[in-house]
Order: structure tokens, then sequence, then C-alpha cells
């Protein structure tokens, strides 16, 4: 690769374990090693070219963190070498520098001083950070009288407005709540539509691949696989299943988002689109807990939603799971092309019919969830909005009825 | 051979990268030095005054201790009382200095650990509120109590005293670290470093028997020197080539465990 955003040559991290804390001061004086290692990362290899965006993958443990810290400069690798060309900003623990004694103004300067801007650089980027903060006169105020929202916010605000080169997200595409989530998300976006190179670590397998041009798949601290995220995803999503079964799927990480957008809504929140309502039919009957007979029963899902203020129209996308929470099915208005409209009050509904669900004997769940125009990111879902227990005529064994036709 | 140039290349190190990544990162270290400021007066009714307060408030009680109750007086050379600010201000300063070092990882933590944040100024940092702050106070106590040329001179004074104890305060927060037992001792060993030290009595008060330990004690050497600067006592080679030869000796392997730490200190926490 020619010139690349960011080179990584043989970098590998371990952890220093010592029986006593007088070995660590032994080992300082003297320079003789007294530890154990634990190494959390194997010397690896890996370029990220400019603009692109490369996903991390691998389950808890499997050095994802670590790399991120290591190239975030927060940890120091044990050996390699790591070439940036740019500044990078690491979306990893937001707020970390801030001072609660000090105004939020002190601490735009506090924070930007830290990642290595002087005054002037500083200076150029202010009013946008305070603008895109959007905390009014709260600027003026010491950071301890700041909500939660709009400590995130601020800290937000600093990390992406001084204009980094590679950025660095570990997990969340956005922050905060209410509007802002959708306009941190939408300042990630434009990171991407900008060119800028992305380094996205998450356990979404949805994300990372709407998102990735390339994916890496860390395991037990080595690189695992590297490629197209549709290839890496499929491999990585089997090892999930064989080993774990239960490991979090798209179904549980949406359903940890919803709970917090949830929150923000039961507050009033206006200004984003939310779902009002969700009812599932079978063959005409509307109930929360349905009976089905496998190949015979329509199901239908009739979503109520509300639009927000100055944001572009959602996607509704439905998830059928398994009692042991993956995903079996699902279907998106953004992936399907369809187009959702409002009414004059800003009010919408959405239609989808499973005719004749080929689903067999088994317990099922629906989820539910309102997505931005994109169809990436998430603005309210609720899980388990209603539950199947589906039966059938036959002895078939599985868990679909797979359309087919017998020729003899 | 090899030992003397390696070992000088650390005291140059020891000595240029501290200040030298001052100066890189000035922004950053104005805005650490306001927050000490707001760290040390915020919540408080007098405010930005308790940095002048609280040093004024020491040097009375020790004035109040050894010139009313214990009536001190010298038999000969500076008064008592003059003699006695003129040692213990900066002293009060060497030992906020070093208490704080040893808590100094600790306490910046939350900077470094999860920021890539130039580690090496922390020393100089947590001696620049206590230098400005004393050093504010003993000027106008030296204009008091000697005249222009006195607080001319006091000017030398603590900065003198912190560059002498910088490979102290890049060993201390280092040991205090590891070894957590160190935070307790440390605050003794100040107080026994200060009654080893001629600060609160005239070195010709100290019985023969005991006074191998202020000649052991390099703080006493700089004692002499200091009331020399100030008080135009009388002082000798002797006590600048003492302390500078303990200096050297100390910052260079001051600097090299310092610089061996800084892997070890972003992860111990």
């Amino acid at each position: 690769m020619q010139n690349p955003a960011l080179s990584i040559q043989g970098v590998s991290k371990f952890y220093k374990l010592y029986d006593r804390e007088l070995d660590r001061v032994r080992e300082i004086i003297t320079g003789k090693p007294r530890f154990r290692k634990i190494e959390a990362l194997k010397p690896i290899s890996l370029e990220v070219g400019k603009g692109e965006v490369l996903g991390v993958i691998g389950q808890n443990g499997a050095g994802k963190s670590t790399l991120l810290k290591v190239l975030a400069r927060t940890l120091q690798p044990s050996s390699g070498e790591i070439t940036v060309n740019g500044r990078i900003a690491a979306l990893l623990e937001l707020g970390t520098s801030f001072h609660p004694e000090m105004t939020g103004h002190e601490n735009i300067y506090l924070s930007c001083a830290i990642q290595g801007l002087d005054r002037k650089e500083i200076d150029a980027i202010y009013d946008e950070i305070v603008a895109f903060a959007d905390i009014g006169e709260f600027i003026h105020r010491p950071v301890k009288t700041y909500s939660s929202g709009m400590f995130v916010r601020l800290a937000f605000s600093i990390a992406t407005q001084i204009d980094p080169d590679i950025l660095i997200i570990d997990e969340a595409l956005s922050v905060g709540d209410g509007a802002f989530s959708r306009k941190s998300f939408d300042r990630i976006m434009d990171f991407k539509n900008a060119g800028k190179t992305i380094l996205f670590c998450s356990h979404s397998m949805y994300q990372v691949e709407a998102l990735c041009d390339r994916v890496v798949w860390l395991s037990a601290g080595e690189i695992r696989k590297v490629g197209k995220p549709v290839e890496v995803i499929t491999e990585y999503s089997e090892m999930i299943s064989l080993a774990a079964p239960r490991e979090e799927s798209l179904a549980t990480s949406v359903v940890k988002e919803a709970s917090e957008k949830k929150d923000a809504h039961d507050k009033g929140v206006k200004s984003i689109p939310a779902i009002e309502n969700v009812e599932v039919s079978v063959d005409g009957k509307v109930a929360k807990v349905h009976s089905l007979i496998s190949g015979e029963s329509n199901l239908e899902i009739r979503v109520r939603f509300r639009l927000g203020e100055g944001v572009p129209m959602p996607s509704v996308a439905v998830a059928i799971s398994g009692g042991d929470g993956r995903i079996l099915s699902s279907a998106g208005s953004f992936h399907d092309g369809v187009s959702l409209s409002v009414d004059a009050t800003g009010k919408g509904v959405a239609d989808i019919v499973f005719p004749k669900l080929s689903l067999l004997r088994g317990n099922y769940y629906l989820d539910i969830a309102l997505l931005c125009e994109k169809g990436i990111h998430l603005y309210e879902s609720i899980r388990r909005a209603a539950e199947l227990h589906v039966d059938q005529k036959g002895l078939e064994r599985g868990i679909v009825m797979l359309p087919h036709e017998w020729k003899v | 051979m090899n030992f003397v140039l390696g070992y000088s290349r650390n005291i140059l190190q020891g000595l240029l990268t501290p200040y030298g990544s001052v100066l890189k990162h000035w922004g950053l270290y104005r805005m650490l030095v306001k927050r000490d400021i707001l760290n040390r007066t915020s919540g408080t009714v007098l405010g930005k005054l308790w940095p002048v307060v609280q040093p004024g408030l020491q040097v009375l009680g020790y004035w109040f201790l050894f010139d009313i109750v214990f009536a001190m007086r010298a038999n000969r050379g500076p008064d008592y009382l003059e003699y006695l600010l003129t040692g213990m201000l900066p002293w009060l300063c060497v030992a906020e200095v070093l208490n704080r070092a040893t808590l100094m990882f600790r306490e910046f933590s939350p900077l470094y650990r999860r920021n890539p944040f130039p580690l090496e100024i922390l020393p100089l940092l947590i001696m620049t509120i206590p230098c400005l702050v004393y050093g504010a106070v003993y000027f106008l106590l030296c204009l008091v109590i000697g005249g222009p040329a006195s607080a001319l001179a006091s000017l030398v004074v603590l900065p003198m005293l912190m560059l002498w104890l910088l490979p102290v305060c890049m060993l201390l927060p280092v040991l205090g670290l590891f070894i957590r037992d160190f935070a307790q001792i440390v605050p003794f060993l100040v107080m026994i470093t200060m009654f080893m030290t001629p600060i609160l009595y005239f070195p010709a008060m100290l019985p023969e028997g005991v006074r191998l330990f202020i000649w052991i004690n390099p703080f006493s050497d700089l004692m002499a020197v200091i009331h020399g600067l100030v008080q135009g006592t009388d002082y000798s080679w002797i006590n600048i080539a003492r302390p500078f030869l303990v200096w050297l000796l100390l910052l260079g392997p001051a600097w090299l465990i310092f610089r061996r730490s800084i892997p070890h200190i972003r992860e111990v926490l």
C-alpha cells in the first residue's frame, strides 16, 4: 500500500504481571526483567489506507481495545513500529481530561492542549466546538454543573472538531441523547464522506458491515482474518455461533441501545424520530402473544412512528429471533428499497407482511427498530414486541421450511 | 568510559527533557497551572487569597512558637526571627513539593491514562504553584526585613531550590506509586529533615556530637547559601559544591528511573 494513513509493523503488547510490586521497582532500577507476561496483542502488521474505514471485530479479550489504545498512544507498544500520517483522534473515553472546577471554555483549551494543539489552533476551532456542543451559556460555567448529556456533548465536540485525519471509534457510532445522538452520528458519517480514515471497533456486525471497507478479525491477540466485510463477518459469525450460541448478537446490542433511547423519549424529546405504537396481528387478530400454524398463518406488523424535526425520513426494520436471542431473519425498509412517508402531523405508518410464515415449530420473538434513513443509526427499538408460538402439521425438523418442490 | 558517557547523557537529558517539554507544551502547561490554582481555591471563601494566606499563617505559627513562647534569641549575627523566617519559608515550599511529589502520579492519572500526555512535565508542574506562591510571600518578607537588595536576592532562592529538587521529584513519584508505604513515610522524613537542617536554630546552637547530621545533610548547605544570599551571612564554596555534587549524582539515575518507569506508570493503576 502506497502512503498509508496508518502503518503497523510487528506491533505487540504484553502486560507485565509481578508477584510483588517491589519486583517492579527492582526491574525499573536494575533494568533486569522480573515479570510474567500477559500477552494482549501478539506481533501484528497492518496497513490502513487513506480514506479507508477499517472494522475491528473479535470477541471480548481478543485484543481490540489494546490495539486501539496503542494506536491512540495511551498505551506504549511492547514492540514494533507505528507510523501515522496525520492527526489521530480517539472516541474511546470521552471527557477524561475535563476538570470539574474549570468552565467548559477552559476545558476546551485544556483538552485541546493535551491533544497537542497550540493556542492559535485552538482559537481557530473554538467557535465550531462551542456551536456543535450547543450547550448555550453553560460553556462559561464549571463542568461540574453540567448534566451527563452536556458533558458528553462538549467532549464529543472537542474530540471531533480537532479535525483528525484518523478517527478511532470504540463501539458507539453516536453519543448523547435525543437530537445530539443523530447529530454526532452525522458528524461521524461526515468524516467517512470526507475521505477520512476511520478505525471502527464494534460488536455490532450489522454496523461494521454497513460502514466498513475492510474488516480485521482479532482472536487471542492475533489477526485471524483480514478482508472484505462480508467474508470476514460471515466466518466470524459462524465461529461465534459454534463457540457460544448466546454471544451478543445484533438483537441484544439493539436492545441495549434502545433502553437508552427510550429514556430520551420518556423525557419528552420530540426532535428525533420515535416509535409511537406497534401492532402485531396474525390472520387479522391483534395480540401480544400469537399461536401460528407453519406455512398457513399470515403475520402482519404495523409500526406507527413519528418523524422528528429536521431529520430525514427514517426506516423501519423487523427482526425475528429465537429464544436464544439469535436473529433468524430480518427485513428493513431501507434495504428493501421502500420509502416511508408521514402525514401533515409528522406521523407515519409502516406495514410489513410475512405471508404464510414458514417458520417451523418453536417459540420466536419479534424485535422492531426505527433507524436512520440509511438503516445504520438506531433511534429506538422495541425488544420482544410480540411472541410467536408456531406449531406445524407435519414432522419436519429445523427452523424454517424453505420453498421447495419435488420432481419425480 | 561508556559508563561515564551514559551517565553524562542521562544528566543532560534529565535536565533538558523536562524543561524542553514544558516549552514544547507551553499552552498545556499554562492550563495545568491554572487547573492547579483552581484545585486549591475553588469552593473556599477566601478563594485566590488562600495560596498567600496559608504560608503567612504557617509563618505566624512558627513566629509565635519560637519568638514568643520559647523566646529564642541569637547571641550574635542576625535577629532570630528574621533568621527563622528566611529559612522557614523556602523550607515550607520544599516540604509542600516533596509531599505532593510522592502522590504525583496518582493525582494526575486521569490525564495521562487516557490521553497522550507528556509525563515529563509533571515534576516541574508540581513545583510551579508552590514556587510562585511562596516566592511572592518570600519576596515581600525579604523586602520588609532586608530591603531591596535582600528582596532581589530572594528571587534566586526558590528557583535554585526547585532546580535542586528536580531529581528528587523524579524519584519520589515513582517510589510513591509503586511502594505505597512511601506516601506514609515521606511526611515523617520531611519533618525529620527539617529538624536536621538549621532552620529553627542557628548551626552554632547544635551540640558538637550531632553536627555530623548537619554535615551530611545537603539541605544544611542550601540553607547556608540561602541565608548568605538574603541576609549576607557567611557561606563557603563547600556549601555550593556539596549539594551540587549530590545533585549531579542523583540527576542521571533519577532520570533513568523516571524514563524506565513511564510504561509502567501508564498501566499500573
